[in-house]
């Protein structure tokens, strides 16, 4: 399947209704059990809601490079775990950790990211904010 | 029928047909002496499917059917988008299956529920004392009217669409067909946790009344104020308009029909 296999799969659920491949929907095309990880520069980055997208380009050896769409929550639940819309930006080295589409294709849910050039790493899991 | 009879009648008329008065100084420190709802409430995702496992709707035989159907799907990885089309969640589905946190605004007479993502999660809770419209237009977050019991605030829920979902997950949900009634009681337990119980009843879709229970986890960090959240807006990125201004343009699709990212 293709480079930004997540918005397919989304926007193939709602059949001939023009719905948004950005909308909001649950994650459960992506296999949570599984991590792979991504080395490349982020192309591009989506803040917006509901959920935010980040673009990786990776160069895989032997082969041309492959653009990997990574799904994040939205950027308040980001915001309250430390991210910022400034976070990443395009071109910066990246390693990221997703939990892959279900169907190989070429996207994924953000575990987490590590900037290459600090060695920050930033989470994408935010389920539990707030719990004493 | 006496003088004075008949201006007590006038006089009830009027009343029942008066606008809705002014808050006074007394009605504002009424508020002041409610229990303390500030700041970021996050719903407790881990509680909400925790709750949904140990005590599920009790389906109509039929609609379990297709609940079992749904759920399939959802674990084969191809989840069925209830929100897709970025309409309100609507209740009850707000309050069961939100991942993002809401906030409380009290006023004299009511009590403003607004909800972070997608701008339009707004509930208006009347409680200044008025019964149910006689006939309110059907809506996403219906006809809401409150009261408070002790630190409790129970509100009452009809006038609902019926194309809104009894949802147990962002996958998983049935429309509720109509004549949906929620009971909640909302109440502090703790010093930062706050339960909603919700009492559900939907006569097309579920054998009798489903009682159930939400937890909220307070934040005050500044990090963590709710901020806009508009679910169209993931569908466009910003570009140029003709004439040069800012705009939002459709997200574009690749050769493979999958959005692409900007140039």
């Amino acid at each position: 399947m293709s480079r930004a296999a997540a918005f397919v799969l989304a926007a193939a659920l709602c059949v001939s209704a023009p719905c948004g491949a950005l909308a909001h929907h649950s994650f459960a095309m992506y296999d949570m059990n599984r991590v792979v990880t991504l080395a490349g520069a982020v192309k591009a980055v989506q803040w917006t809601n509901p959920h935010v997208v980040i673009w990786v380009e990776t160069a895989p050896a032997g082969g041309p490079s492959q653009l990997w769409t990574v799904e994040a929550t939205s950027p308040g639940n980001l915001g309250r775990i430390g991210w910022t819309r400034r976070a990443l930006n395009p071109g910066d080295k990246v390693e990221v950790e997703i939990a892959p589409l279900r169907d190989g294709g070429h996207g994924g849910s953000l575990k987490k990211v590590k900037l290459v050039a600090t060695g920050q790493v930033l989470s994408g899991n935010w389920v539990q904010p707030g719990k004493p | 029928m006496t003088r004075k009879l008949a201006a007590l009648i006038v006089g009830l008329a009027l009343a029942a047909s008066a606008a809705n008065a002014a808050p006074s100084p007394k009605d504002w420190a009424a508020v002041a002496r409610l229990p303390d709802w500030s700041g970021v409430w996050a719903p407790d995702v881990v509680d909400q499917n925790a709750q949904v496992h140990g005590d599920p709707p009790p389906w109509k035989p039929e609609v379990a059917r297709q609940v079992a159907a749904l759920e399939a799907q959802e674990k084969a990885g191809r989840p069925k988008g209830l929100f897709v089309d970025c309409l309100p969640h609507g209740m009850p589905a707000l309050m069961l299956v939100t991942h993002n946190p809401i906030e409380f605004v009290f006023a004299p007479g009511r009590v403003i529920l607004l909800g972070e993502s997608d701008g339009n999660r707004l509930r208006r809770i009347r409680t200044d004392g008025r019964p149910h419209a006689a006939d309110p237009d059907p809506s996403f977050f219906g006809d809401a009217i409150g009261r408070w019991e002790g630190g409790a605030l129970v509100v009452d829920t009809v006038g609902v669409l019926p194309q809104t979902y009894i949802a147990v997950s962002e996958a998983v949900g049935i429309p509720n067909d109509g004549d949906l009634h929620v009971v909640e009681r909302i109440r502090l337990e703790g010093a930062d946790t706050l339960v909603d119980e919700l009492t559900i009843t939907a006569p097309h879709v579920l054998t009798g009344p489903w009682t159930t229970r939400r937890l909220y986890h307070r934040q005050r960090d500044p990090a963590a104020e709710i901020v806009e959240g508009v679910c169209l807006q993931g569908r466009y990125l910003e570009s140029r308009d003709a004439d040069g201004h800012a705009a939002f343009s459709l997200l574009p699709l690749g050769e493979d029909g999958a959005p692409a990212p900007p140039k």
